[in-house]
């Protein structure tokens, strides 16, 4: 049986960028397997105007002088520029690491025997967790996302 | 001692990479190595099968993990658990550094002037950096072909400009390898050299790097020694104050050209083999490798590190292709 715990969507603009989400919420039963699914779109900046207006303001603050012009003519180097949105999770009982990855949709679960990539197996203990999401960078006028977590039975072994 | 062949700065699919730990262990020993530091973004769930893949392979992994912030990117290696990095902000570094320490584990800036935000988020280092001694290492080549990029150059120079304000920190090379494809790019090396012992591989191998044991390569690894009144000190090693005015060293640059050899080439060719210090070019001599050891006499007067550096020309570039970490005067 599948018991959905969070069911969030939300819509940011790039003054989020370099912030987190986190979505916090409570498992009264123990066991099983938490499931997340997370999406977020658009992924690129599509609008060529915006994206070298935002390339070579940052060539302006990490480019030294006289290698400035040089690295403006070559701005198409540097795209398409992308959102980056990533989670990561917390128990009760710690940290159970992070899905840093550029897919802008992601199926991730964890449980005692196993996890997802980047995710660290663990006991669905009853109690307060965290799942949180790091906007690393939002680029497009705004990026809408999707969480949905759920506890499930863990398919037989 | 030993020198062993590392890679410091890698990933797998547990972060944004696209090979398995199993698969970065195989291709890394078939270029050559002997060691590699595992360090996915934000993670080390990559590690659950560590021991199990250094049995199958024969190639030594340490642990740690790539500080992915959004204020710079820290490789952190040694550590034993996963350190949280969500908390830090512009001017925290310093109690981030303090918890990697407490671990036993050593902190290095990665690739600090690859550009930024919104390109790449925290792949410019903005840190505030209030002491430089917490930093231990600085990552000044990253990625293939690293020594004529201009970023890297950057980095060299950053260096350079902290050795000269007297700090003691190390230099290292990291591929930042992502994935197992085939390149002609030539591929930089950092050698460690290790203290043999029962300690721990990863004790061991931290120690090397804390140390500035460090030769950093795309060919030939380069060494250092000087010998001071019948002392010889090496690379990493600090030469003793005397109140003696006039010291003289006598220096000898070596380079084995025959490590890791079937996975580089260089043309035949007349070699510029310098020594670097906080007072400018101490010496430069032409060399074929057939001429090496060099050796040389230098004043110590006013000095507080020197480093050899090789240049010459690869595929078609003129360029350094090796240094050496430095060795210290007190
Ligand atoms: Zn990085
Ligand atoms: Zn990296």
């Amino acid at each position: 049986m599948k018991k959905v715990i969070v069911d969030a969507r939300g819509r940011v603009t790039p003054a989020s960028s370099k912030s987190h989400i986190i979505h916090r919420f409570f498992l009264a039963s123990a066991g099983g397997r938490l499931g997340i699914n997370f999406w977020y779109g658009p992924k690129q900046l599509e609008d060529l105007e915006k994206a070298r207006t935002l390339v070579e303001r940052s060539i302006d603050l990490y480019f030294e002088e006289e290698t400035i012009a040089q690295a403006k003519a070559h701005f198409k180097s540097y795209l398409p520029l992308n959102n980056l949105i990533t989670v990561s999770v917390d128990s009760p009982n710690g940290h159970l690491g992070a899905a840093h990855r550029h897919d802008p949709e992601q199926f991730l679960h964890i449980s005692r025997h196993e996890a997802s990539p980047g995710l660290v197996c663990g006991d669905i203990v009853a109690g307060m967790w965290e799942v949180t999401l790091s906007l690393h960078a939002i680029v497009t006028d705004y990026c809408e996302y999707s969480l949905q977590i759920w506890q499930e039975e863990e398919a037989a072994q | 001692m030993t020198w062993i062949a590392c890679e410091l700065h890698t990933h797998t699919f547990h972060s944004d990479g696209r090979q398995s730990l199993n698969e970065l262990a195989l291709g890394a020993k078939a270029l050559g190595f002997d060691c590699i530091a595992l360090t996915d973004h934000n993670t080390m769930a990559g590690l659950a099968r560590k021991e199990q893949i250094e049995r199958e392979t024969g190639l030594l992994i340490i642990p740690g993990m790539e500080w992915t912030t959004f204020f710079g990117h820290m490789v952190i290696i040694g550590v034993k658990d996963y350190q949280d990095w969500r908390r830090v902000g512009p001017g925290d570094i310093h109690a981030g550094l303090a918890r990697v320490h407490e671990q036993g584990g050593l902190a290095g800036m990665a690739h600090p002037f690859r550009p930024g935000s919104p390109m790449c988020t925290g792949c410019f280092w903005e840190f505030e950096i209030r002491d430089w001694n917490e930093i231990d290492y600085i990552e000044v080549w990253s990625t293939t072909f690293a020594p004529v990029k201009k970023n890297n150059i950057r980095a060299y120079r950053l260096w350079t400009d902290k050795l000269n304000e007297g700090f003691r920190l190390a230099a290292t090379s990291g591929r930042d390898w992502h994935l197992q494809e085939r390149t002609d790019a030539p591929l930089s090396v950092t050698y460690l050299r290790i203290q043999e012992g029962e300690a721990p591989f990863t004790e061991r191998a931290i120690e090397a790097l804390s140390s500035g044991r460090v030769s950093v390569t795309l060919g030939p690894r380069l060494d250092l020694e000087v010998n001071v009144n019948g002392e010889v000190y090496q690379i990493g090693d600090a030469v003793k104050g005397s109140d003696e005015r006039e010291r003289l060293a006598s220096v000898k640059v070596l380079a084995d050209f025959t490590s890791r050899h079937e996975h580089w080439h260089l043309p035949e060719q007349s070699f510029t083999v310098s020594l670097k210090s906080n007072l400018g070019v101490l010496s430069e001599h032409a060399a074929m490798p057939e001429q090496l050891p060099l050796h040389t006499e230098i004043s110590v007067q006013g000095l507080l590190w020197m480093r050899a550096e090789l240049w010459g020309i690869i595929q078609g570039v003129r360029t350094l292709i090796a240094f050496t970490n430095a060795i210290y005067f007190d």
